[in-house]
């Protein structure tokens, strides 16, 4: 008979990658989001060439305000994109809810507080549906929220049919407050980015990772499909709801057909940063990238005064290099294994 | 009383019977195997038992408790883990990530301790001396034997009272597959039950107490592992004795070259192999796993970056890709490695999968002639005895034994008269692998040049006409004749290592 300890085999440690080329293999890893950060910076310069302020606290306070929506937009789009799906429908949700916004409000604090908390509940159902129909009818995430999509901006019609309505003083003032001397969007970032930290680490973050890692397997573990759909799709319409929400501090209007301007870009933000569509890998810190990416671009544009146009045309150059870094990473990943 | 009573136990898909009636029983302390050929239900049953499936009829038990999981995680709970052929390790996540998924130890803010998930990875490896594999790597790096050890450690850190092992030492190197024979029994020793799968009859009998035979999703036949013969065990599996596993070896070989390969180097894991393939030979490839077989094979497929000389038939070939590898007569087919992912198109017909890579040799200025395509096809179906019940039905629903031959099909049908083969048998029934070895005489003797490479040693001895071993990416000695043992490979493969027993 043999024994346990017979043979702690060599070929294990053959198989293994030496740790040179391991250092260099995390590298290649990385190298989606060290791309996007070196593409920042570059964008960075190029714009602090034209302006002397731009590398000021002052700038930081703008920029954070008007990546701010898309970020969130993106947070969830995230969420959904790390499980290893897609979230269309947070165009028809951040549409819906500033519409609810302009129209609910209303003067009195706790109508306002009331109808956030109902926005917020409304983005988080409405996230758990698709969640739902895409596990339970096993539909494709792409057209089911797409359809949710449309649904939602529907109903923003109906509550709303030209941009308008109002928002409430004090929430407005919210929006371009600042706190020692960082304005609200920074802050915001801020928590935003402790939030992920938290996150990805839980059981919930671990999990729905694994599950766009690969479902099967996932499922193998024990891992309820259903429960992480819910979880992610919730999330994301959650986070929708909030961008929506932050929408209207910088807006003061509701508009029932603004959301769709945050659909796709919310992908292009978090591919910029390195989040691969296939699921499974990818953090905040890149999304948070991308999404300052394309606001500078925007801001390029104005400060070269070129036409508008423009921005789309290096936005999609931008998202092309991205793509290229991942695939790279993706390659050489694929090489050192085989 | 047994720890684990399944009686009766039936399942259907559709209208195929998986199980019909099945029993398993057996006791804590034992390894018991559970043999029989790929689609006698073994599959099915451990799936019941693991929470994946859900059987339709039948009464099974655990510690006399009535037990029936629901999903994966109520089987977890209640003390059954599976180690799967398919793997349920997910590739984003690291090793230790990986091991201890959903059991994690948590702070109170609910974040997962990732101190203790290394303390409980080093603990859990010591305590089963684990060969070594590092926590921090995502699975997604790792060769596929590791992958199939890191799975075991995954099983054990629930502390399982019922340990499945389902074919996990099919791609495991000679010194793991000790390794891990011996912790089933050390499991056995300390109260558990293992169930053990595997189409290696030899492991088998190395390691299990008893032996429960399905065929066609019954049981026929419960033995004491001691008192019964290697050759009653099969005839049980096949419903029929079967004659003879490997087919008498006549040698086919000319003195035509029909791969030349001189200084071949295939990125960093290969380098300076030289290699002669004659018309009518199969040329073994050995050597411990790890070794650059499997990017041998791949650079001569034109897959990885190689570097070097490579004649077919005499001429120069320069590869650039698979369908300049694939090419008609002169060129060469590859059975690859992972048949489910990159020979075969699951979701799609064996009719698709069988004709896909030769279209063009039933295809006028772009238009398909069905007729000329279902000549091609029916005639491997024939030739190769492939059981499927129409070419319509998706490779994905046959047996793993049949969707090998598609493969066989699929690689013959281009004409190619050199082959390679790589690991051709792995996971395939004692059945089909004896067909395929008889087809690879046949071929062999109809001039086709076969390089063959398997896990499995006997396999290498009993087919080959000489055997190439490989070590550290090149090749460390080349046998012929009485030559060719188990020993002389092992002693080859190992020679510098110092390791040679």
């Amino acid at each position: 008979m043999t024994t346990a300890g017979a043979g702690p085999a060599e070929s294990g440690v053959a198989a293994q990658t030496p740790a040179g080329g391991e250092w260099r293999a995390r590298l290649i890893d990385r190298a989606p989001f060290l791309v996007a950060c070196a593409m920042l910076i570059a964008l960075v310069a190029i714009y602090a060439s034209f302006r002397d302020d731009v590398l000021t606290l002052e700038e930081l306070n703008i920029d954070a305000a008007a990546a701010m929506t898309l970020l969130l937009a993106a947070t969830g789009q995230t969420i959904v994109l790390i499980r290893g799906g897609i979230d269309l429908s947070i165009g028809g949700m951040i549409s819906f809810g500033t519409v609810l916004a302009a129209t609910q409000f209303g003067d009195q604090w706790t109508t306002t507080l009331g109808w956030t908390i109902a926005i917020l509940a409304i983005g988080f159902g409405v996230g758990g549906i698709n969640g739902l129909i895409i596990s339970v009818l096993r539909l494709q995430p792409f057209l089911v929220t797409l359809a949710t999509w449309s649904i939602l901006s529907g109903a923003s019609l109906l509550v709303l049919p030209i941009d308008g309505g109002s928002l409430p003083a004090a929430w407005m003032a919210f929006g371009s407050g600042s706190f020692l001397g960082l304005s609200s969007a920074v802050w915001i970032l801020i928590v935003l980015f402790l939030f992920w930290l938290w996150f990805r680490d839980t059981r919930l973050g671990v999990t729905i990772r694994a599950t766009g890692s690969n479902e099967k397997s996932a499922y193998l573990s024990g891992v309820s499909i259903t429960f992480i759909n819910v979880a992610a799709y919730g999330l994301s319409g959650l986070f929708a709801a909030i961008a929506a929400l932050y929408l209207t501090t910088q807006t003061g209007a509701g508009s029932p057909t603004i959301g769709k301007d945050y659909i796709l870009p919310s992908v292009a933000a978090a591919v910029i940063g390195g989040i691969s569509l296939f699921g499974g890998r990818g953090g905040l810190s890149g999304t948070i990238i991308g999404a300052f990416i394309l606001t500078i671009i925007g801001n390029l544009v104005f400060v070269l005064s070129v036409s508008g146009y423009w921005q789309p045309i290096v936005s999609g150059v931008i998202l092309l290099i991205a793509v290229l870094a991942s695939s790279l990473a993706e390659r050489s990943a694929r090489r050192r294994i085989n | 009383m047994p720890l684990l009573q399944a009686s009766a136990v039936s399942k259907r898909f559709g209208g195929i019977t998986a199980l019909s009636r099945a029993e398993f029983h057996a006791e804590a302390g034992e390894v018991h195997a559970l043999l029989g050929e790929n689609g006698a239900g073994k599959s099915t049953f451990i799936q019941i038992l693991s929470g994946a499936l859900r059987a339709d009829e039948g009464d099974i038990r655990l510690r006399g408790e009535p037990y029936r999981a629901a999903n994966p995680s109520a089987a977890q709970a209640a003390g059954v883990a599976a180690v799967f052929q398919e793997l349920s390790l997910v590739p984003d996540l690291t090793v230790e990530q990986n091991i201890w998924f959903r059991h994690e130890r948590l702070t109170p803010l609910g974040t997962v301790r990732a101190r203790a998930l290394r303390d409980q990875t080093r603990a859990l490896f010591q305590r089963f001396r684990f060969p070594p594999i590092r926590p921090d790597q995502e699975v997604r790096r790792l060769a596929l034997a590791d992958r199939q050890i890191v799975e075991v450690a995954k099983a054990l850190s629930r502390d399982p009272s019922v340990l499945i092992l389902d074919e996990a030492t099919s791609s495991l190197a000679p010194q793991e597959t000790e390794w891990l024979l011996g912790l089933a029994r050390q499991l056995a020793e300390s109260g558990k039950l293992v169930i053990y799968i595997s189409h290696r009859i030899p492991e088998v009998r190395q390691v299990a107490d008893r032996i429960t035979v399905f065929r066609n999703g019954a049981t026929v036949a419960v033995h004491d592992t001691a008192g019964v013969s290697d050759d009653e065990i099969i005839a049980e599996m096949l419903g029929r004795r079967m004659d003879r596993l490997y087919p008498p070896r006549v040698a086919t070989a000319t003195e035509r070259i029909a791969l030349k390969v001189r200084n071949l180097a295939v990125g960093d894991r290969v380098a300076g192999v030289d290699l002669d393939l004659r018309e009518g030979e199969v040329l073994g490839i050995g050597g411990l796993q790890g070794h650059g077989q499997r990017e041998l094979f791949q650079g001569l497929f034109g897959i990885g970056r190689a570097k070097g000389t490579i004649e077919l038939w005499g001429q120069p070939m320069t590869m650039r890709g698979p369908r300049q590898a694939l090419t008609g007569r002169d060129g060469l087919a590859l059975v690859p490695e992972d048949r489910r992912g990159q020979g075969l198109l699951l979701s799609k017909t064996v009719r698709e999968n069988l004709t896909l890579a030769v279209i063009p040799r039933f295809a006028n200025f772009g238009w398909l002639n069905a007729r000329r395509e279902r000549a091609l096809y029916e005639e491997m179906i024939a030739f190769l005895r492939i059981k499927a019940k129409t070419p319509e039905q998706p490779a994905g629903t046959l047996s793993g034994g049949n969707q090998q031959k598609v493969i066989f099909g699929k690689m013959l049908l281009t004409e190619a008269r050199v082959l390679l083969l790589f690991d051709p048998t792995r996971g395939v029934d004692v059945g089909t692998k004896g067909e395929i070895f008889q087809l690879m005489r046949d071929l062999a003797a109809k001039g086709y040049a076969i390089l063959f490479y398997s896990s499995d040693l006997p396999e290498l001895v009993h087919v080959a006409d000489r055997v190439a071993v490989m070590r550290n990416g090149t090749i460390a000695a080349v046998l012929e004749g009485a030559a060719i043992s188990e020993d002389g490979i092992l002693r080859a493969a190992m020679f510098q290592s110092g390791q040679v027993h």
